[in-house]
């Protein structure tokens, strides 16, 4: 590669051998004339500088596998960020009449209106009698916005085996389908179903709109829930936690460890026993104890806390605060180990000296200098941080110590499958895998960067 | 040499010292009793923890646990098996014992498998051997130690029947082998990536080509030079072993049944009974640091360049 521009960008009479100097012996006045503007052109080299990110960005898009893995990835944030808008179903729902489906089945209820909406309406409503049932109704008001309008109206019965069909097409726009065997699209009975359009009355209960109606692509668990969306939702929670733990990881190990190789002397020794000292606590034994104790308290937080920033976390539950906490306390040490020894080398160094010189602060040279050119080790210490939370997330939520319920995590997840493992090993494949590519692809993408950023450690 | 043991030997003691501090007081934290229970009246609450100790001032109690650890007395179970005293069910009911048994063997099982395939990978460095382990060990460090126990117990326990789906108390060879697999994948998988890369480091020095040279056989060569010099990072990565295997026991005793001391300290958790927890979380933490220590100690075994103090020569 480097010959080839060599080649490339020194003209051949740069070359001297004996044809040359032959050549040279026979040069007569004539030869020697001011260059042209194109000849002079072709002698000037011109190469951009490359920039640091750019060398390195060069190299990572060279690395095969580390591109795969980073779309790979991509593709599960997509899932686990895009995903949960685009399917009908969340992870707390329970759609009673939908349990135990097997992948890409639907309920009875389901197939029904499918079959309803095939044949030509514009859409069919359900559903608060049963949370989830699309084909039952208790007496009361309720009213619906369908393109643009709202539309009221009043049950005196309860309905069962039945749907409430809108078609802008009929006559009567709204109307009741009842049918005692309930089979796919085949109603008996159609009876007028009486509206009014406008405001609804205070009392009326506003009811959800089907238009579509989407296959449980992984299968349902025994409470009704969909499997597709609760692993979409858990896989959030693995990335939001394998990131948001690394950031602190970073933030935490990177002030540290700067502060410490810069200060040398009698601070970094002391600075670096203590380092040693939690290096060797054991982890997990902490965040178990954490969980218990941390519980409580954090759920009277969450209940009183009004802020929405509080109202999220308490969805996560206290377990994630908890592996948080932990690893502000416990998990930085490998940071600060890495930023300290990246320090000790560039301190010597004179651009560091003459910072010094010129009366430039510590806080300064560390922001300014010494981190900026340790970004490399710092950057892959972050990305590979990311897969070792996700894994002990996942952990803690097998051992029912992470995520509340119903919150899903992959974890949680696998350990719900496990207890039924015999009968409905489809329960464990789906977390189980998504929960594999995404570690799988993390670590690859972390090894891609390592060698891209930092060449001097390539494997 | 003996001054740096001893040096490490006191941050040791420390770290333990730590964790028991941490520990007493992180659990003490908790609002509430042990034994708030629905039934129960505040009156025979206090009553309880009176019998126990429980109502004297945090610290008191903390110089009542220290003083009497070191003389070995551990306190009694306050609630899972009341009165009995923790030495008699962490270490003569056979827990530790269980837990130890197959950590150890897990243990044995990823250091030799490890270094064995990091070894064969680097050999045949670029070879299609090479290639299927790299594709092995990096699947290997992806996949928790639950869905690997969960994967196995589907397969060999449920679909094939080989194996028992529930180990108990590890009475037969065969109740070993999916526990041992589920917590030596990881590590197994590691230790052949570590291996592996330092081997092939050491394959290119100076001193492999003089022994190729004067005609040694590459079986020689590779156990003689290579492997004892590549062997660093392996011994380094002990200590984090231990602290994994211990981990991972959490899950596997979990998912094959095995009544060892990690499900019984997560257990004890949940249940609160505070000198259970004590006592198991120093007994677990005192295994990771002195595991640490016996590193740092064996450092100097297998490279006797390394210097562990300051100025020795």
């Amino acid at each position: 590669m480097a010959d080839k521009n060599k080649a490339k960008f020194m003209p051949s009479f740069f070359h001297v051998g004996p044809e040359q100097i032959e050549a040279a012996k026979k040069l007569t006045e004539a030869d020697f004339q001011l260059a042209d503007e194109e000849e002079k052109e072709s002698v000037i080299q011109r190469r951009k500088s490359v920039s640091y990110w750019r060398d390195a960005f060069r190299r990572f898009r060279e690395n095969t596998v580390s591109m795969v893995a980073l779309f790979v990835f991509f593709i599960i944030v997509l899932f686990t960020f895009v995903g949960p808008m685009l399917i009908p179903y969340d992870y707390s729902s329970q759609y009673r009449t939908s349990a135990k489906l097997s992948p890409m089945d639907n309920s009875e209820d389901e197939k029904a209106v499918d079959g309803l909406l095939k044949s030509g309406v514009d859409a069919v409503y359900a559903t608060l009698l049963q949370p989830g049932s699309l084909t039952a109704l208790r007496a009361g008001d309720y009213y619906f916005n369908f393109k643009g309008e709202t539309y009221s109206f009043s049950l005196d019965k309860n309905l069962a085996k039945a749907s409430i069909v809108v078609d802008l097409d009929q006559p009567e726009v709204l109307s009741i389908l009842t049918d005692k065997n309930l089979k796919a699209g085949t109603y008996t009975k159609t009876k007028p179903l009486a509206y009014t359009t406008g405001a609804p009355s205070d009392t009326a209960n506003e009811i959800k709109v089907v238009k579509k109606i989407f296959p449980h692509v992984f299968g349902t668990d025994t409470a009704g829930r969909d499997i597709m969306a609760r692993t979409m939702y858990g896989g959030r929670v693995s990335l939001t936690v394998g990131i948001t733990a690394a950031l602190i990881v970073l933030v935490i190990g990177a002030t540290y460890g700067s502060i410490s190789g810069l200060a040398g002397g009698k601070v970094d020794f002391v600075m670096m026993r203590v380092v040693d000292v939690i290096y060797s606590v054991p982890d997990v034994l902490i965040v178990l104890l954490l969980q218990v104790v941390l519980k409580n308290p954090l759920q009277a937080w969450f209940d009183s806390s009004t802020s929405p920033f509080v109202q999220r976390l308490g969805d996560l539950g206290g377990g994630i605060i908890s592996i948080f906490i932990t690893f502000a306390l416990l998990y930085w040490v490998g940071m600060a180990r890495i930023v300290r020894g990246q320090v000790l080398q560039l301190k010597e160094q004179e651009f560091i000296t003459a910072a010094t010189a010129i009366g430039v602060s510590n806080a300064r040279i560390i922001k300014r200098h010494l981190l900026p050119n340790s970004i490399g080790q710092i950057v892959v210490a972050t990305a590979l941080q990311i897969p070792s939370a996700i894994f002990l997330e996942s952990f803690l939520s097998f051992l029912g110590l992470g995520v509340s319920a119903p919150m899903a995590s992959l974890g949680s997840m696998c350990s719900d499958g496990l207890d039924t493992i015999t009968i409905y090993p489809y329960r464990l494949m789906a977390p189980a895998i998504i929960l594999t590519v995404l570690v799988l692809s993390l670590n690859l993408v972390g090894d891609g960067l390592r060698d891209a950023l930092d060449p001097r450690l390539k494997q | 040499m003996l001054s740096y043991a001893l040096k490490r030997g006191v941050v040791a003691l420390l770290t333990i010292l730590l964790v028991a501090t941490i520990t007493f007081f992180l659990m003490n934290a908790v609002p509430g009793s042990p034994f708030l229970t629905e039934k129960s009246t505040p009156d025979q609450i206090a009553k309880a923890e009176a019998r126990y100790g429980l109502d004297k001032p945090l610290i008191v109690q903390f110089k009542n646990y220290l003083l009497n650890f070191m003389k070995g007395d551990l306190g009694v179970s306050l609630k899972m098996q009341q009165d009995t005293p923790v030495k008699i069910i962490i270490f003569e009911q056979g827990k530790f014992k269980l837990s130890m048994r197959i950590g150890f063997v897990a243990l044995v099982v990823a250091v030799i498998t490890g270094i064995a395939l990091g070894s064969l990978a680097a050999y045949y460095r670029g070879r299609w051997l090479d290639n299927l382990l790299r594709v092995f060990t990096t699947f290997g460090v992806a996949v928790p130690a639950f869905v690997v126990s969960s994967m196995l117990l589907i397969f060999f326990g449920v679909k094939l029947g080989w194996l028992p789906v529930v180990s108990g108390s590890l009475d037969s060879a065969t109740s070993y082998i999916m526990p041992v697999m589920a917590l030596s994948l990881y590590p197994t998988c590691y230790i052949a990536k570590l291996t592996r890369t330092s081997m092939l480091d050491v394959i290119n020095q100076d001193y492999i080509r003089t022994a190729r040279a004067k005609g040694l056989g590459t079986v020689k060569i590779i156990f003689k030079h290579a492997l004892r010099n590549s062997l660093i990072p392996v011994v380094t990565y002990l200590g984090p072993l231990t602290a994994g295997i211990i981990t991972g026991s959490f899950v596997v005793e979990t998912t094959f049944g095995i009544p060892g001391l990690g499900k019984y300290f997560i257990n004890s958790i949940t249940n609160r009974d505070y000198p259970i927890i004590m006592a198991t979380t120093i007994v677990l933490a005192a295994l990771v640091i002195l595991m640490n220590f016996a590193v740092d100690i064996l450092y100097k075994a297998v490279d006797p360049r390394i210097k562990l103090v300051k100025g020795e020569s």
